[in-house]
């Protein structure tokens, strides 16, 4: 339970240290810090109660975009602002790591899994990036197409 | 209104847009949307992640296109947010052209100081760490990670690395130093240090803004930012590689592993 908590706030800092690198404007950083740490906590937790990796990284993925599309909408912001800092807790940079080091270890099946596991990982993110964004453009009863606004919004 | 002031403006906010790395779909909408208030259906805007043509034609005259190239890019969200607003406001009719031009040149590129850049390099893979299984030990071991890369960086960028080769330096320091720190203090899991600290050079948005570009149908975007996040990766890993090798072969005669 410590360690929950410790990963999730540790989430939380990271997330927010990764929103100033990439110029987030400082009103909207604490919520992306939330968006991080939430799906840092869903991942830690799946992971931790004998989730696959890649399952985990989808759900905490979910998690993140749902949250970015919410804020988005509350704080009236684009959806990027909170989804590029929120999702990097599930990139699957451990994956990247772990090919590279049984390369070099010459371990050659340990490194093709962890190659597949981290492309896995990166078509995941994807679809629960996808699924939300679908979820989110549903616009039931507005079958109009307006000049200029051809199936996107900007929000 | 002048056609070819609004539609150099509409240019302007879609190179500040590109070039901070914004989604194609996102700067095509902004851009068409600035477009519309010329009073002309025929108003197309076509954005690529290298570039942008736009044209807009009224019935019966010679049509306006202008071409612009966009060669650097990086991430800036404050910037995308910024030219949101500004062209919003524009739309809704609170903003002259004149004023949104003016509005539109004077965005800032960076709000925060360097010192919080570096702190923000440190604070990353401390943080990290105990989501990947870190103690204390590791905290502290992957915040000092993040001190050399912020070491590592700035020096980078102030020689104008090239963005490929700045990975793998970045990534060949930290997986060095984490190496080193294994063999000194055994008991560090030197996992953990490397992954929480390579975590702010992983290609995180090159991912999230390919997969949002595809999914709207921009595939030649899309696909060329699946391109960035591969080349970004493959910097990272060897980086990473090259670090470990070193150390491991250099210093402990290949025992490391």
């Amino acid at each position: 339970m410590t360690e929950l908590i410790l990963a999730v706030f540790g989430s939380f800092i990271a997330i927010i240290g990764f929103a100033v690198l990439i110029e987030t404007p400082w009103k909207y950083v604490p919520q992306a810090g939330i968006a991080g740490a939430c799906g840092g906590g869903v991942y830690f937790f799946s992971a931790q109660s004998g989730l696959d990796v890649v399952m985990a990284s989808f759900l905490s993925a979910l998690v993140i975009s749902l949250l970015a599309h919410i804020f988005a909408r509350v704080f009236k912001a684009p959806v990027t602002v909170f989804l590029i800092a929120g999702i990097l807790p599930t990139v699957p940079g451990a994956g990247m790591y772990r090919t590279v080091y049984y390369m070099i270890a010459d371990d050659r099946t340990h490194a093709a899994y962890y190659l597949v596991q981290t492309l896995e990982i990166a078509g995941v993110i994807a679809l629960a990036v996808f699924l939300m964004d679908t979820l989110f453009r549903i616009r039931p009863g507005r079958y109009v197409r307006r000049p200029g606004n051809a199936g996107g919004d900007r929000s | 209104m002048d056609d070819k002031a609004i539609i150099n403006m509409a240019v302007l906010a879609g190179e500040i847009m590109l070039r901070s790395g914004a989604e194609t779909y996102r700067v095509e909408d902004t851009m068409k949307h600035i477009l519309n208030t010329t009073g002309t259906a025929e108003a197309e805007a076509l954005v690529m992640l290298t570039g942008i043509i736009v044209t807009v034609s009224h019935p019966g005259e010679e049509a306006v296109t202008v071409m612009r190239r966009v060669h650097d890019r990086g991430t800036n969200l404050h910037r995308i947010v910024e030219v949101n607003e500004i062209s919003r406001q524009y739309c809704a009719g609170e903003l002259s052209a004149e004023e949104t031009r003016e509005k539109l040149k004077k965005i800032r590129g960076k709000q925060y100081t360097t010192w919080m850049y570096n702190l923000a390099t440190i604070l990353v893979p401390a943080g990290f760490a105990p989501l990947f299984g870190g103690g204390f030990a590791e905290i502290i071991s992957a915040g000092a990670a993040g001190a050399i890369l912020a070491v590592l960086m700035t020096a980078g960028k102030r020689v104008r690395m090239s963005a490929f080769l700045l990975n793998i330096l970045c990534a060949a320091g930290v997986a060095a130093a984490a190496a080193v720190l294994k063999v000194t203090e055994p008991v560090v899991n030197m996992d953990t240090v490397i992954i929480s600290s390579i975590m702010p050079l992983v290609p995180g948005v090159a991912i999230t803004n390919a997969i949002r570009d595809t999914l709207r149908g921009d595939y030649i975007s899309g696909g060329a930012r699946a391109l960035e996040a591969f080349m970004t990766a493959a910097a990272v890993a060897i980086g990473v590689g090259a670090g470990i090798a070193s150390v491991n072969i250099l210093w402990q005669g290949g025992v490391l592993l």
